[in-house]
Formats: C-alpha cells, structure tokens, sequence
C-alpha cells in the first residue's frame, strides 16, 4: 500500500510519497526493465525526493502475469506489464498492447494521445480500479526465426510455430499450428525441430536467446508492429497523491515510453549490424504476397468476429481502423515515400 | 471417539490421493497422445497442451494431504529418529498446531480470494483454443490447502491418540 | 535481518525433525506476519501458481512414474545388476552403473528433482541388496542425479544465458567438458574407494567357469537391451525433435509400461499403484517447493534482499580475489535461495563486476552453473538431499544421505578450482 512519511507539522511540500511497483519482467531484463527504473528516477528527481517507487521484478513476486490482479488489488500501487496479457481476464485490454497489420509506433502514440486512445484505454481499465498508460515500445517486432522458408500458403499449413495470443489464431486460420513451449525449452525445441518457427521481439532481445545459430531464416515482422508495454496504477494510490505530483507522474510515464522506443530502435540496428557482420548466413525473407494477403483477410475476419460479440470492442477497432486510415495517408506520402524516393536515387 | 474422527479424516485423504492417481494416469495420457498427435499428424490442440499443466498442478495439489496422511513427507531425523514415540508425537502436535494449521489455513484463506477473483472476471486462457473456466484450477490452491489442514488435523489427532497409548495407533505414519 | 534470523531459526527447527515442507511454510509464516503483518501471505496464490503452471516441472512427475514401473516390474534392478556384472570383478559396479545411468538421464532432463528421485528408485534398492555401503550409495545417487544441471540440455544453462546474454548453444558445448571430467572424477573415486574398503562396494558374485561366465555376458547383455533402449528412446526423442525434453519423460514412462507389457509384468493394478506411489513422491517434492517458495518471500519482504545485494556489492577486487568470493558467497547462498533466484539476483549483481574485469563470460557462467549444482547437494538446505531422502527406505537416516555426499561434494569443488584456475583446459577463454 501507500504509506505517507515525514515530519507532520511541516508544510505539505516535504512529505514524501512511496509508491510500490511490479514489473513483469525479470531482475534485469535489458530494455522492458529499464524504462520502469528510468521513470522511477525521473519521478524522484522530478519531485525533488517526494515521490519514491520502489520497483519489484517478477523473480521477487513470482507472478509476471499477476499484474493486473496485484495492482488491483492494491497489493502493488503501480505496474509495468504488457496490456495484452490481460486478454483472458478482461478481453478488451488486448487492443493497447499492438495488432496484427495495425498501426506502427508513432502512429500508435498519436492515436493514443489524439486520436481517443486513452480514453478507451480508460473506458476498459476503468471498471477495475486501474489507470493505464502506455509504458515503452519495443518498436516494429521481427516474424520470427523459421527453420523452412515460407514460398507460399502451402507452407503455412501444419507449421508448429510458437506464436501465443491473437497472431496464433490468425495463422491458425491459414492452417498453422500454434504450440505452447516453455520459454526454458524453446531454444532445443527450435534447434531439433519439435517445432518449426518461433517469434519472440526483434534483433534488441532474439540474439541473446541464441535462435541465429540454429535458424536459418529470419521473417520480418507482420504481426507486432507497434508493442506498446504499459504502466498501470491503482485508482487508489493515484487519488491519494497530490495533483503536483500526479502530475510529475504522469510526465515521467509519457517520457520513459518515449525513452523505452529510441532505446529499442537503437539496440535493434545495433544487435542487426552485428548479425549481418557475424552470421552472414542468416536469411532475412519477408512472405510473400499471396501469404501476406491471406493473413490479412484472415486478421480482418477475426476482428469482425470480436466486434460482432461486444460493442466496446467494435468502437476500440473502428476507432483504431478510422484513425489507421487517416494517419497511414499521411504516412505514406511523408515517411514512406521519402524511403522510397531516395532508396531509388541511391 | 478421536480414532473414530482421524479415521473418517483418513479416508478423505485416501480418496483425495486416489483421485490423483487417476489425474495423473491422464496426464500421462495426455502428453503421450499431443505428442503423437504433433509428430504424426501435424496437429496441436492449445486445449489440450493446456489440459497437461491443469491436470498436472491438481495431481501434485490434491496429493499433499494424501502424502501426509501416508507419512510421506521428508523430515530431517538427525534428533527425530532417536525420540521416543512420546517426544515424537509432541513434535508433531507443535509443529502442526504451530506451522502446519496455520501456514494451510492462511494460504488457503487467501487463495479463496484469488479463485474468487477468476470466476467473477470469468478468466481464460489468453491464448486462442485455450481452455476456459480458469476459476476451476485456481480453485485447486484453496481446495488443496485446506485438504491438507484437514489431513493435518488427523496427524495431530494420531499423535494425541500415540501419546495416550503409546504403544499401537492404526496408521503409519513414521511415528511408530 | 529477519532474513537471516529466520534462516537460522529454520535450520533449528527442521532438525526436530517436523516434515521439511510445513516447517518451511510454519517459519515463513510467523516472521512474515510479525514483519509485515498476513496481507504478505496474499502473495502466495501467485506463487503457487506459478509453481503449478511450470510444465518443465512435469518432468518430475513422470521421471519418477518411469522409474516406480521400472522397479515394479524389476527391469531396472536387472539393468543394473547386469550392467554391474559387465564390469566384472571390478568392485564398486554397481555405482558405476549408477553414475552412468544418472548421466543418461541428465542429458534427458535440466530437473534435478525428477532425475535424484527416479535414481533413488531405481538403483537404492539394488545397491542395498548388495551390501553396499548406506552412504556411498546415497553420494552416488544425489551426485549423479543432480548431473542434469550441468549435462545439456540443462534449466540452469538456459537462465544463465539470459541473464548474461550468452547464446544457449555456445553454453551447452562449453558445459560439455566439465560434466564429462564431474563424471569421470565420479568413476574413479568410486573405483579408488571401493579398492581400499572393499566392504563398502563388493563385486557382484561372478561364476568361476569360464563357459557360465560367457552365458552370463550373454544374459546380462539381454537384460541391459530393454531398460537402455527406453533411455534411449527418451534420449532419441529430444535429439530427433519428436518431444520437447519435458515431453520425452512422457515417452519414457509409456515406454515403461510398454516394457513391462512386453516382460509379462503389467497388470492395471500394477499401473494404478505405480500411479499412487507416483503421487506420494511427487507430491513430496512439490510441497517442499511450496514451503521454499513461502521462505523465500518472507525472506526477500523482509529485506533479505537488500541485505544480500549490499554484501555482494562490497566485494572487494582483483579478478582472482573477486571470482573466488563470488564462488564462495554463491554456495554459501546455495544454503538457503533457490539456483533461479541466484541466477536472476544475484549474477546480475556480479555480471557487470566481472565483465569490467575482462573475465570472459563463458568461463564465468560455467563456474557459476557448476557451483550452483554443488549447492543443491550441500547439507542442511541441498534440495537432493531430501528428495533422495523422501524415496530412500526406512533404514537410510539422514545421516547416512548427509556423509555420503561429503566426498562427491568435495570433487566437485575441486572441479570448480580447476576450472578456476585452468580455464584453457575446457576451453573456455575465447
Ligand atoms: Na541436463
Ligand atoms: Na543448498
């Protein structure tokens, strides 16, 4: 809980506040766990020593997917976690995470903070006491490591790929086998071909997992084009700060996001320049068209499924897929036509 | 009158132990035949890989009280094994009375909420084809623990009974 | 400082000889409630959770039912009496077999639990048969059992690599060499030891004849054929990618009822008390994991934690200094906290340290998987111990389990300093 310090005749500038938070990851997780202790710096310094937090790794809890249920409950007052694994509990949390051909990061933050994206964010989180906030993004993820190379809709079916959550049920659709594997076995699991693919982020976290020396092929991603990690706070302890300090809060959340994504951009064209240099025989392919086709006509399928069964999810996706439109235009004419124009000056 | 109850206490481990050798036969099964089904046929069930973990953590819970009942559970007997059965039975009532009841009982109290908290938001997996009713297998861990409260009670009942004559109880339990 | 008074509270009370698992979860309880009050037992649901949604534990379950049929249906005391019979006169086979099994079925498994108990299953009883010495059976067994750490594929490996940011497979091959010395040094002792006390581990009687003694080779060779051939099978499944390792323990005790099927020995009533006595042992080490998991909560809540980060941190240097303190503060730790939470605490607190002093980090991820292994076999807290403890019959104390294990531990040790020392003799500097 929330315990309040100090001297009690002094001003109420000096007391100072302790916020307690659980993060999902493990001591040390590179990325996911420093944006959490970056924000908790910030927020300290921010408010002159007022407001502390003091940060529990999943090895402490033991529970990376009892978040949701510890902040709730007000056994933690904040949470660093992943809105999407929340999905069994409370379905509509698994559309502030990223989606399948969605939007990418940038896109993603304005329809978050302009586009109505909090406050659906706070229309689902509300009913459970919590506050949610984006909280880092890992930038666009890899498709994952493949054993065979996909050439068509053909080779979809019957492969046992590790791919957990929405993207699984997409490529279910087309004929694939989504398999659970524990994280601790994947590695022999991939290498002897128990399973034929695996995805897991992107080049800032897979080349520690070892998957280059064992897998030939490496997809580009299709499926996570935006993650977007989360903070989440108990309703309770949020109320119980004062306004200045909300304030710094908030502040401190919005820049370690920021912080979280020019740091996974950064490790990522770092750790692919070491893979290109090092293990030249790593395949970077993208699936082909045909395949790409069929995954999207099978995501839009499921979405119109997901809407049909709950209205607050059919005005999440269609504020999601309006905005998508409005803001891909002008992606495509600013970014994306830049890449093009001068990759073909080159 | 305390034979009669530890020996009611008992059967209700029994069942409890036999029932897990049940779950754990189809657990057995269950691996053996995902295992099959993805090497020959090309065919994963998430329900069914899911199905493993649930029958796996009931077995292993739902076998605590049962272990303790059948006195199976390790003890250091560096000082223990030399006491006579008198001292023996007193260690066994403190420790069940001291760590024992009170340890299952508050875990158990609080692991009523936790499976609360699932049914209400009808949790499930996360996963597509995943299995549903996730209140079911959370409602193992209080379940669990207050079986084991449960078989404690018959434990400390055995010593009582050890301790009035301390020549014959009808269960083994290590003491005698 | 709770943390440490209640680690040496927990030491007293467990020699009274209360079961492990409650006096873990008892103690937990009350310096966790005086410290921060019940709502910190609030945790616990999510712990045990966590402990029921591992599946790379299911191993432990199904090792052991592999290992109950087996000796049910006395295919495994046939393997190892044969396989000890294969060596001859020589003295101490029977422990030898032990080791070599136990090797066997650590490249099957990264569970210590899963390989100590079907290993105290299988050869105990037989060894005991015997007359061979209580205590270096039980050394044998814990040691050997306890191999998987190390021995790819390997839980250790894996979260060691994270958490340093080596590749898996660089780790696996590196970890190759010191098993392979762990389990030569193992042979040897054994063979040393049963040279000067030939009481402790006799030969297995052997006919005088020459013609018997080719019919024998014969028989024993028949007897070792369906026992290694379910190993293999276990083995064979990982390496050609049909079963994840957790699942090939699965094949393993189909096998097992296969073999049993096959010998005329199978009976539903043999496969459902196989099952029970499955459940017993499982639940065992399960409840143990439960009372350890309490532990460590009100041991990290209470500021245990800091405590140990503060002292790691104040290490003083000099790469020699610094890896044999680290050694030395690691198995010190092994006493009480769990090998993931050293891994995932404690190595962290100790990577960058190391990495500053240009220690190559495979050469210090395997001194640390091999310390690791050490402390699961160090008394009073060595998770081995008791789980060869909850399967060994009623005459091994655990004295006997205690003693045994000394000498394997004292090996090991002494495998640690080399690496140590000679870190170019298992190729580990480049
Ligand atoms: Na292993
Ligand atoms: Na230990």
């Amino acid at each position: 809980g929330l315990t309040l310090l100090g001297t009690s005749g002094a001003a109420n500038a000096e007391k100072v506040y302790r916020l307690k938070m659980a993060e999902s990851w493990q001591t040390n997780f590179p990325i996911f766990g420093d944006a959490p202790r970056n924000m908790a710096a910030m927020a300290e310094k921010m408010s002159n020593g007022r407001l502390k937090i003091t940060i529990d790794s999943a090895n402490k809890h033991k529970a990376p997917f009892g978040v949701f249920d510890m902040v709730r409950a007000g056994q933690y007052d904040m949470g660093h976690s992943a809105s999407y694994y929340w999905k069994g509990k409370v379905p509509n949390t698994l559309y502030f995470t990223t989606m399948p051909f969605g939007m990418t990061a940038p896109e993603q933050y304005a329809w978050f903070y302009h586009g109505g994206g909090m406050q659906l964010m706070e229309k689902v989180y509300g009913k459970f006491n919590l506050l949610s906030f984006p909280g880092g993004n890992t930038s666009n993820q890899m498709g994952g490591w493949f054993q065979k190379e996909i050439n068509s809709l053909e080779d979809l079916k019957g492969l046992k790929m590790r791919i957990p959550g929405f993207a699984g049920e997409v490529l279910a659709k087309l004929g694939a086998s989504p398999t659970n594997i524990p994280p601790g076995e994947l590695y022999t699991a991939l290498e002897r071909r128990t399973i034929d693919a695996l995805e897991w982020v992107g080049p800032s976290l897979d080349l520690r997992m070892g998957f280059h020396k064992i897998a030939p092929y490496y997809y580009t991603g299709w499926h996570e084009p935006a993650t977007e990690l989360q903070f989440m706070i108990n309703k309770r302890s949020w109320d119980r700060l004062p306004e200045d300090l909300q304030e710094i809060l908030r502040v401190a959340m919005r820049t370690a996001a920021y912080d979280m994504y020019i740091q996974s951009y950064h490790e990522s064209s770092e750790n692919l320049a070491v893979l290109d240099s090092e293990y030249p025989n790593v395949k970077i392919r993208t699936f082909p068209e045909d395949v790409m086709t069929a995954l999207r006509k099978a995501n839009d399928e499921l979405l119109a499924e997901k809407a049909k069964e709950d209205p607050l999810a059919k005005e999440i996706l269609e504020s999601q897929a309006n905005y998508l439109k409005k803001v891909r235009h002008w992606t495509d004419i600013s970014d994306k036509a830049y890449l093009n124009s001068i990759s073909v000056s080159k | 009158m305390l034979l009669k109850a530890e020996k009611i206490i008992d059967r209700f481990s029994d069942f409890l132990g036999n029932v897990s050798a049940i779950i754990f036969l189809l657990m057995l099964a269950n691996v053996f035949i995902d295992v099959l089904m993805r090497y020959v046929f090309n065919d994963v069930s998430i329900a069914m890989q899911e199905m493993e973990w649930h029958l796996y953590a009931a077995m292993f819970m739902l076998g605590v009280p049962y272990t303790l009942r059948t006195g199976g559970h390790v003890r250091v007997d560096l000082v223990y094994e030399g006491l006579s059965v008198k001292r023996k039975s007193i260690i066994d009532i403190a420790g069940g009375l001291l760590f024992l009841l009170p340890f299952c009982l508050l875990v158990g109290w609080y692991g009523v909420g936790f499976a609360h908290e699932a049914y209400l938001l009808g949790e499930k997996s996360g996963d597509p084809g995943g299995l549903t009713h996730r209140w079911i297998i959370k409602a193992v861990i209080p379940f669990a623990f207050f079986a084991t409260a449960v078989s404690g009670v018959a434990m400390i009942l055995n010593a009582i009974i050890a301790l009035k004559d301390e020549h014959e109880t009808h269960s083994d339990r290590g003491l005698l | 400082m709770i943390g440490i008074v209640m680690f040496f509270v927990a030491l007293l009370m467990l020699i009274f000889g209360f079961p492990v698992a409650f006096t873990f979860g008892g103690v937990a309880l009350i310096f966790g409630v005086i410290a921060e009050g019940p709502d910190m037992f609030a945790f616990m649901p999510f712990r045990i959770q966590s402990i029921m949604e591992n599946v790379t534990l299911m191993a432990v379950p199904l090792f052991i039912f592999m290992g109950i049929v087996l000796q049910k249906t006395r295919l495994a005391e046939q393997l190892l009496e044969a396989m000890g019979k294969l060596f001859g006169g020589v003295r101490g086979g029977l422990a030898i077999s032990t080791v070599l099994v136990g090797a066997l079925l650590a490249a099957s498994t990264g569970v210590v639990g899963a390989s100590v108990v079907a290993m105290g299953l299988i050869s105990l009883p037989v060894m005991l048969k015997y007359n061979y010495d209580k205590s270096l059976a039980c050394g044998t067994i814990c040691a050997s059992g306890t191999l998987g750490q190390i021995i790819p594929p390997s839980i250790i490996l894996i979260i060691l690599g994270d958490v340093l940011g080596i590749p898996v497979g660089d780790l696996f091959q590196a970890a190759v060499g010191p098993g392979v010395v762990l389990i030569g040094i193992y042979v040897i002792y054994i063979l040393i030891y049963s040279w000067v006390k030939p009481e402790a581990a006799p030969a297995l009687p052997l006919d005088d004849d020459v013609e018997h003694r080719h019919q024998m080779y014969g028989r024993a060779l028949k007897a070792i054929i369906p026992p290694l051939a379910l190993i293999l099978i276990v083995l064979g499944s990982i390496f050609a990618g049909v079963a994840t390792p957790t699942e090939s323990s699965a094949l393993g005790g189909v096998g097992a009822l296969l073999l049993a099927l096959v010998y005329r020995q199978f009976s539903w009533k043999m496969v459902f008390e196989s099952a029970q006595e499955t459940v017993k042992v499982t639940a065992m080490v399960f409840a143990i994991l439960l009372g350890a998991t309490a532990f460590s909560m009100a041991f990290s809540y209470t500021g245990g934690d800091y405590i140990v980060e503060d002292v790691l941190s104040a290490l003083p240097g000099g790469t020699m200094g610094f890896l044999i303190l680290s050694m030395i503060a690691i198995m010190i730790l092994g006493f009480f906290i769990d090998f993931v939470e050293i891994s995932f605490i404690i190595v962290p607190i100790l990577a960058p340290v190391a990495d500053a002093m240009g220690i190559a980090p495979l050469w210090f991820a395997i001194l640390i998987a091999m310390n690791l292994q050490t402390s699961f076999l160090t008394p009073p807290f060595g998770f081995s111990l008791f789980y060869l403890k909850g399967v060994a019959p009623a005459g091994i104390k655990t004295t006997d389990i205690y003693r045994g294990v000394i000498p394997f531990i004292l090996m090991q040790v002494g495998v640690v300093i080399s690496i140590l020392l000679f870190p170019e003799w298992y190729g580990l500097l480049d």
